[in-house]
């Protein structure tokens, strides 16, 4: 069975499922289907998470949902003498890129702006996907869905800086940097993102595979 | 394939419990009830938004500036902007809702900028934090407003903050500055506000602010002066200088104390004035009253200069009031020409008419009406003798012209005017000066230097001196001649003189001696009259005199002076002779003549004669006694004639008739000497005619 489906058609992939075996999720190791339990590890063994997208959908909501504030609010309050300055994460790079410094706000914006919005994108798309047809191939999208899961937690590069910073500069009257609320949504922001991406069950991807045979094999 | 029904089996399931979502939802969920929640709670939480008006912005930014209560943020700046047209800058305020009820019409906004006065330093914190808006209002809700004017300074009364609110007169020479603080043994109990001019320009007018907790300190008889500056005085202490405090000094303060008990409690907006040093405060509690003072206008037909506003208005001596206001008057119907007269206001302060009822206004009109029925009047009279200065007077005039106090409504009162009592003392005082400084004082005293000096002179004469021995010879010459028969007839002839003098009386007595004493009296003033044009040549006659003085010291005396040493000689010379000798002896024998008649006059009726020569002489007393009461008469041309004088004094200058007088009447000395030496030459000839009368 496992010699049919692995020289079977380059763009059909005999699923676990098909193959009437559940895999482990934490070690593994796979099982005839039916299997209720994982005998090596204990994990409760599932063939397919029914309330995977589900999952997938509220965290990305929630994610989503503080990402809003998080660009709203001040990220960081920087205090010279009296003087209070706020910038939030995008007004900062504004005001870095006016000062010259175009690198650093490139590098801002692509870490507090792209690769957040790219991941809502990245999971939004992913989950459509596993309930419709898409151009995209299976290998790519399983790419892009551990591209997601692998970047998810540089995402939170900014939250280190914001950190970093408010711990280093802190010189009593003379001048203080403290975490804006922004930097707070966007740590949660960064993490309901990736429990959404965690949530997504990437076995999924492979359904619309099969649907797709069962179409055209009732065809 | 084989494998499909299993996965039958699990869609059913799926289907079975499709409604169970997934718990994860409430995370979302409950994510968007707190987002959602918090955003209407901010949004409800939201105040409104309100419109200040400034003179300029003052470093008022967007976002930043904020808007302060009680130096408590309640609102922040969100947008500055204009007017329309850009006059103004306008800036709109978010406030919060709690306080926003309580920003109606009244409420005050300013810019709090840091400042540096003599007071102090206010608003440091601004210097690094940038300005706020403070705002200040009351804690009732009134009516709504959205927009404010903004105020162009702090301002000194705040609405909702409660204290005293008073208000200041100030002449003109006063120095308060803005925020002049107001001291109380040396405390700060209050601030005066920005100074302005009152309508009329006559006074500037501040408004101050007595804090809550110091009210009591001011009552109705509490005075106000000025602190400002330092004095310094000089005394047997030493030299001294006072000042209050260093800010006072630069800005100027108010102080105040009560100096008498009773005053009445102040209500806001109270006017009080502002002294210029503490004595003056501290009388004007004695002789300003609390009451309203009457004003009176009194129209005097003479435009007299020297009356002043400011001068005492005097009832029986007594100072009632002063000259208000100044004025001149046209009034062709009330006096029947269109001349200007003087129109004068008088403040006339009730208390001090010593009114026994109530101390207002009223009745101290009503007081003077019923006194000008009776014949009170204003007048015009000197108030000072030197300056000339005037003073109004309000005097009884008995019999005078029925007059009322005319009174019109809504007008003042117009007090009836009798004549002025204005004497130009002035002038007579400077005329007199005048006189006294013409007067040749100095070559008088040269003269009468000079005068003295001759005789000296004359005194120290050696001849002089001789004249008394020689005189005493001839006295007992005299004597021996005395003692001669020939003498002793006298009393014959004294008592046919006797006789004579008893006609003579009776004559008198006749022919009307008072009325001959007046035509004398005329002469003698007519005399005068004379004398007046004589005297107007007195400082020539004084040097005339000089020189006379001057020749008979050289001269005349000296002849004279010999001519009676020769004489007095030539006499002893006489009396030397025989008969002169036997001249006692003749003496003798006159005396027993006299004797011998004196014994036949007793015999012959004689003391008859001197009774009647003394009825004759009560006659002549009574006559005297009669014509003594016609002396007032007498007395009466004697001060005519005394006026005379008096006028000849002011032209003495005119003329030297007297000098050429006196000249003659040297002369006539002169030639009287001469006479005299002729008449002892004679007598040294003929000693018999000394006797004899030949």
């Amino acid at each position: 069975m496992v010699g049919m489906g692995l020289s079977g058609k380059r763009q059909a992939f005999i699923t676990a499922r098909e193959a009437g075996l559940v895999a482990c999720i934490r070690c593994t190791k796979a099982w005839p289907l039916g299997t209720q339990v994982c005998g090596r590890c204990g994990q409760a063994l599932v063939s397919r998470d029914r309330l995977s997208l589900q999952r997938v959908w509220a965290l990305w909501f929630m994610g989503f949902l503080c990402y809003i504030p998080a660009n709203l609010y001040p990220m960081l309050k920087t205090r010279t003498l009296f003087v209070v300055e706020e910038s939030t994460i995008i007004g900062g790079a504004v005001e870095l890129a006016q000062h010259g410094a175009f690198g650093i706000a490139a590098i801002i914006l692509f870490a507090s702006v792209v690769i957040p919005l790219g991941k809502f994108w990245a999971i939004a798309y992913l989950a459509v996907s596993v309930r419709s047809e898409s151009t995209v191939s299976y290998h790519q999208r399983l790419r892009l869905y551990e591209v997601v899961e692998y970047i998810g937690r540089w995402s939170m590069i900014d939250i280190f800086v914001v950190a970093i910073l408010s711990s280093l500069v802190q010189l009593q009257a003379l001048a203080a940097i403290n975490p804006g609320p922004a930097s707070f949504f966007f740590a949660l922001s960064v993490i309901f993102t990736m429990l959404s991406a965690q949530a997504f069950d990437a076995r999924t991807i492979w359904d619309i595979q099969a649907k797709q045979k069962e179409a055209s094999d009732h065809v | 394939m084989s494998d499909t029904p299993p996965e039958v089996t699990i869609e059913a399931a799926r289907e079975s419990r499709f409604s169970g979502t997934s718990f994860v939802w409430i995370i979302p969920i409950l994510a968007l009830v707190i987002a959602l929640g918090v955003a209407w709670q901010s949004y409800n939480a939201r105040g409104p938004l309100i419109e200040v008006e400034f003179e300029k912005g003052a470093g008022i930014a967007a976002g930043a500036t904020e808007l302060k209560y009680r130096d408590i943020t309640v609102g922040r700046v969100e947008e500055v902007g204009f007017t329309e047209g850009l006059d103004r800058v306008l800036a709109r305020i978010r406030v919060d809702k709690a306080v926003a009820p309580y920003i109606d019409d009244g409420s005050v906004f300013w810019i709090v900028e840091p400042e540096v006065t003599a007071q102090g330093i206010t608003g440091l914190s601004t210097v690094l934090s940038g300005v706020y808006i403070e705002g200040s209002w009351d804690t009732q809700i009134g009516q709504a407003e959205t927009r404010f004017q903004g105020a162009s300074q702090t301002p000194l009364i705040r609405p909702g903050k409660s204290g005293l609110q008073l208000a200041f007169r100030t002449s003109a020479t006063g120095t308060l500055t803005d925020n002049a603080p107001i001291l109380f043994r040396g405390i700060e109990v209050g601030r005066v506000g920005k100074a302005q001019i009152a309508r009329g320009g006559t006074f500037a007018i501040v408004e101050a602010l007595i804090y809550e907790e110091h009210r009591s300190l001011v009552n109705s008889s509490t005075r106000f002066w000025d602190t400002s500056g330092f004095s310094v005085s000089i005394g047997p202490g030493g030299a001294e200088i006072d000042f209050s405090s260093l800010a006072t000094l630069v800005g100027g303060g108010i102080t105040f104390d009560t100096f008498v008990s009773g005053g009445a409690r102040v209500q806001d907006g109270q006017v009080f004035e502002i002294f210029p040093d503490r004595g003056t405060a501290r009388n004007s509690v004695f002789s300003a009253s609390e009451v309203d003072p009457l004003r009176i206008s009194v129209i005097f037909d003479e435009n007299v200069s020297g009356l002043a506003t400011g001068a005492p208005v005097e009832l029986s001596g007594l100072k009632i009031g002063e000259v208000e206001t100044l004025g001149g008057v046209i009034d062709n119907d009330q006096f029947g020409d269109s001349r200007v007269r003087l129109n004068a206001t008088l403040l006339v302060q009730p208390a001090r008419l010593g009114l026994p009822d109530q101390v207002t206004a009223e009745n101290a009109l009503s007081f003077l009406q019923e006194r000008v029925e009776n014949g009170l009047r204003a007048r015009l009279a000197s108030a000072s003798l030197l300056t000339g200065g005037l003073k109004v007077e309000m005097v009884e005039v008995p019999d005078a012209e029925p007059a009322r106090l005319i009174m019109t409504e809504n007008e003042i009162p117009v007090m009836p005017t009798t004549k002025s009592e204005v004497s130009d003392t002035a002038a007579t005082v400077e005329g007199v000066f005048t006189r006294i400084n013409n007067l040749p004082i100095e070559e008088l005293l040269n003269s009468a230097i000079d005068f003295l000096g001759a005789a000296e002179a004359l005194i120290s004469d050696e001849d002089l001196r001789q004249t008394p021995e020689d005189v005493r010879t001839l006295l007992a010459d005299l004597s021996a001649l005395v003692n001669s028969d020939g003498v002793q007839n006298v009393p014959v002839s004294l008592n046919q003189t006797l006789t004579r003098i008893e006609g003579l009386v009776a004559e008198l007595e006749q022919q009307q001696i008072t009325a001959k004493l007046v035509a004398a009296l005329d002469s003698a003033a007519s005399a005068a009259d004379t004398v007046t044009a004589s005297v107007e040549g007195v400082p020539a006659l004084v040097e005339q005199i000089q020189s006379v003085a001057a020749k008979a010291d050289s001269l005349e005396l000296n002849a004279l002076l010999e001519e009676l040493t020769l004489l007095t000689r030539s006499a002893e010379r006489v009396l030397g002779t025989e008969d002169a000798v036997a001249l006692p002896g003749a003496l003798k024998g006159a005396l027993d003549e006299l004797n011998a008649t004196l014994t036949e006059l007793r015999e012959g009726g004689a003391v008859a004669n001197v009774n009647q020569t003394l009825a004759s002489a009560r006659t002549a007393a009574d006559n005297i006694a009669v014509s003594a009461q016609e002396l007032p008469d007498v007395v009466e041309r004697l001060t005519a004639l005394f006026a005379q004088a008096s006028r000849t004094i002011e032209g003495y200058n005119k003329g030297d008739e007297i000098s050429r007088t006196a000249q003659e009447t040297m002369r006539d000395i002169q030639q009287a000497a001469d006479a005299l030496a002729k008449l002892a030459r004679t007598i040294e000839r003929n000693p018999n005619s000394l006797l004899l009368g030949r």
